[in-house]
């Protein structure tokens, strides 16, 4: 009897010492040994048997490209009234049910027009008739508020339009000339403007602007925990993207760059170039620059136009000189390459 | 015929004594099947969210190590680091992917500096941060022989040492009537409920600040107060009962026993300075180790009072002082050189569980002595100066 006890007692001991031990120390059973390395945002190399985590996206990953929308711009389907007036016609669809992988790991619920955080670069010559036929898909309601000059009943914040196939035509005149946003309109505002559903709108001027390498640039933050912080900042919502893909451009070729804010919860935003300053024009409205700098300081939907050339080729930083921003996302890269071995390949101007 | 009659209802009842304590195991076990197969739309309601705890963090050579565990319902996936909210390219070793209560390690390089505050964010797949807060950076103690003795000689300093200046008190004790020496032991009782009550209360605090809500901080406490206590209790009732047979005298036996239980609760204590030393409140663990030593001289008279009933026997109170005081040191190696908060609060919690033994037997102790009774004013009076004492000597931890 006394030595079935005591054996009781051994077992249970054994069992929970061994369980505990496999709680504490799970991990002993699988041990890797592959080496890999990484570079760190200060330039050091570390060596790790483990995973490698860095917001480094590689192209053939990423399921929104900020190249390709960096120099997109969708001009409608183009017809003329009798009197000789364009008229652009754009669908927009919009979607709150798409989970995006918005940095390596990270995936958070997006709200779209066309699909992308920022939707599509809407781009309009002044006084040219806009047709846009607006489709909610998703499962709240929706709307497009341009900013801008309309009618009243074409502001898309009262003509609320229903989930699941909702439709409604927005049609007004462009202008005034500039860089404007376009988001939903639909309470709580923060909420459906956070997600994803904006993107820019531009009124070129009827005589048009000196030709350039044309680039959007849309300042936004993702809150994934919705704790009214940004977890993370970016030039065209993938965080460190154009760090790891500098945007390649031409030492003596005009750059323009249409930059609009949409950062929510945190008050400013800036944009500072290196190595260079930039003629900029505030919404664009004004032909003249207003400022030469090499720093600009934006609030909400606070957006203009950026000019420079660059005279040195190298590699140059941009980024939001609020450092926490840039630490976190919003930092970027052009590579300037000698234009004299680049004309061989041949350039692609914007319009 | 008969006996095979009474075979035949004696095979019956045991068959229906087995079956009556199977059946409701059957059942449990249909249940279950039932939940996780067929029935399991039926629970599927609610979102399950991702929880992890930053249970430790390091800060070793140009790089700070933090150790993560899935303390959520669901595996979760380690995705971002960050210092300071800056995010920081890092290693996850041996990977990010953490089923429930996995941990890994993950090393964020960065030029930290010493003394100053750090909050550590660690990202998981659905964009959830999770954060801890470092009061003070200090580099992570490295296992050093000079640090080792460093250790050895804190732990000696505040376990062996007061122990044994308070079992000096044992000719003391001796000599005086019976009734003060009932004062005595009651006033042990009254030291170590206390030092029974600290343990608990620290051990709280510890699972409060480092362990995650899953692991029930105050039920995991309690727990292992009370196995701890019922283990002691079995093996010193042995003890004491076999101590004739084993040579040793009743108090010998009491005493060996108070001596284990305060050993337990030194080697708390010796894990509380080797972490306070390894997170670097230098200056804070000297104070602490001041406060401890006064403290703890109250200890050797908890093994003295009983002691004194025997013969003297300098050989086995020094063998007493050392089990009780010397756990501090190997305590203080594994607090300062492996610190995990885990077995901190099991360590603390088995040092309660054994102390509450003690009293106990304390107690029945004086009870037999005094012929059943408690309530006099000699066993009231201590114990309740015991506390006050540790009380008043605890302002100086």
């Amino acid at each position: 009897m006394k030595t079935t006890r005591s054996t009781l007692m051994i077992i249970l001991l054994a069992t929970t010492i061994g369980l505990s031990a496999v709680i504490l120390f799970p991990n002993l059973s699988e041990a890797e040994s592959e080496l890999k390395t990484f570079v760190t945002h200060s330039g050091k190399v570390i060596r790790t048997t483990g995973e490698v985590i860095d917001p480094l996206y590689t192209v053939s990953e990423v399921e929104f490209d900020p190249m390709e929308y960096l120099r997109e711009f969708n001009y409608g389907n183009v017809s003329k009234l009798e009197d000789g007036t364009t008229v652009r016609e754009y669908t927009i669809i919009a979607e709150d049910d798409k989970v995006m992988e918005v940095s390596p790991g990270v995936f958070y619920n997006v709200w779209t027009y066309n699909g992308t955080v920022p939707g599509p670069t809407i781009r309009a010559t002044e006084g040219d008739l806009l047709k846009i036929n607006f489709i909610n898909n998703g499962s709240k309601e929706h709307t497009i508020h341009f900013h801008g000059i309309h009618p009243a009943e074409m502001d898309g914040v009262f003509e609320i339009v229903g989930p699941n196939g909702g439709k409604f035509i927005y049609e007004f005149e462009a202008g005034p000339v500039g860089v404007h946003p376009y988001h939903c309109h639909v309470m709580p505002l923060e909420e459906h403007i956070v997600h994803g559903l904006y993107g820019v709108f531009i009124v070129d001027p009827k005589e048009g602007r000196e030709p350039a390498d044309e680039m959007v640039m849309v300042l936004n933050g993702l809150d994934t925990d919705f704790d009214t912080e940004n977890n993370f900042y970016a030039a065209n919502t993938i965080p460190f993207y154009y760090q790891h893909h500098p945007i390649q451009i031409n030492t003596h070729e005009l750059i323009r760059v249409y930059v609009v804010n949409m950062v929510e919860f945190d008050p400013i935003n800036n944009f500072h170039l290196h190595g260079n300053l930039y003629n900029y024009y505030p919404t664009g409205t004004d032909l003249i620059p207003s400022f030469y700098t090499d720093m600009i300081t934006l609030s909400q939907t606070e957006r203009g136009i950026m000019e420079f050339e660059y005279t040195y080729p190298g590699k140059y930083l941009f980024h939001a000189h609020k450092v926490e921003f840039s630490e976190k996302g919003w930092v970027g890269m052009f590579l300037v390459n000698d234009k004299a071995e680049s004309d061989e390949n041949g350039m692609e101007y914007g319009s | 015929m008969r006996m095979e009659w009474n075979m035949a209802v004696n095979n019956t009842s045991k068959f229906k004594v087995a079956a009556s304590g199977v059946i409701p195991f059957t059942f449990i076990i249909i249940l279950m099947l039932y939940i996780f197969g067929p029935g399991g739309d039926l629970l599927d309601f609610g979102v399950a969210l991702p929880e992890i705890t930053i249970e430790k963090v390091d800060f070793i050579d140009s790089e700070i190590q933090a150790t993560v565990r899935n303390t959520g319902p669901i595996p979760v996936q380690v995705v971002v680091a960050d210092v300071n909210d800056r995010i920081q390219p890092s290693a996850v070793e041996p990977d990010g992917y953490l089923e429930r209560f996995e941990t890994t390690l993950v090393r964020i390089p960065f030029e930290w500096n010493e003394a100053e505050p750090y909050r550590i964010g660690i990202t998981v797949d659905d964009g959830t941060r999770f954060e801890k807060e470092i009061e003070s950076a200090a580099f992570a103690l490295e296992f050093t022989p000079d640090l080792a003795i460093f250790f050895a000689i804190i732990g000696t300093y505040v376990g062996i040492i007061p122990v044994m200046i308070g079992l000096l008190w044992l000719p003391f004790i001796k000599k005086i009537s019976k009734q003060k020496y009932h004062f005595f032991l009651a006033l042990t009782a009254g030291l170590l409920l206390f030092l029974a009550i600290d343990s608990i209360e620290e051990s709280i605090e510890v699972s409060n600040e480092n362990l995650a809500n899953s692991f029930n901080g105050a039920l995991l406490v309690a727990t292992v107060v009370v196995l701890s206590f019922l283990a002691l209790y079995y093996v010193g009732n042995k003890i004491v009962s076999k101590s004739d047979s084993l040579n040793f005298s009743k108090p010998v036996a009491i005493g060996l026993m108070i001596s284990i239980g305060i050993g337990l609760h030194n080697f708390g204590e010796g894990l509380a300075i080797g972490a306070a030393v390894g997170i670097g409140s230098i200056a804070f663990s000297t104070f602490l180790i001041v406060g401890f030593a006064l403290h703890n001289t109250t200890e050797g008279i908890a093994i003295a009072a009983p002691m004194s009933r025997g013969k003297l026997m300098i050989g086995k109170l020094a063998i007493m002082g050392i089990i009780a005081g010397s756990p501090a040191i190997f305590g203080a190696w594994i607090g300062g050189f492996a610190y995990s908060p885990f077995t901190s609060v099991i360590f603390l919690a088995i040092g309660a569980g054994a102390i509450f033994q003690v009293i106990l037997i304390l107690l029945q102790w004086i009870q037999k002595e005094n012929d059943g009774n408690l309530s006099t004013l000699s066993v009231v009076s201590g114990f309740a100066i015991g506390m006050l004492v540790m009380y008043l000597t605890s302002i100086l931890v």
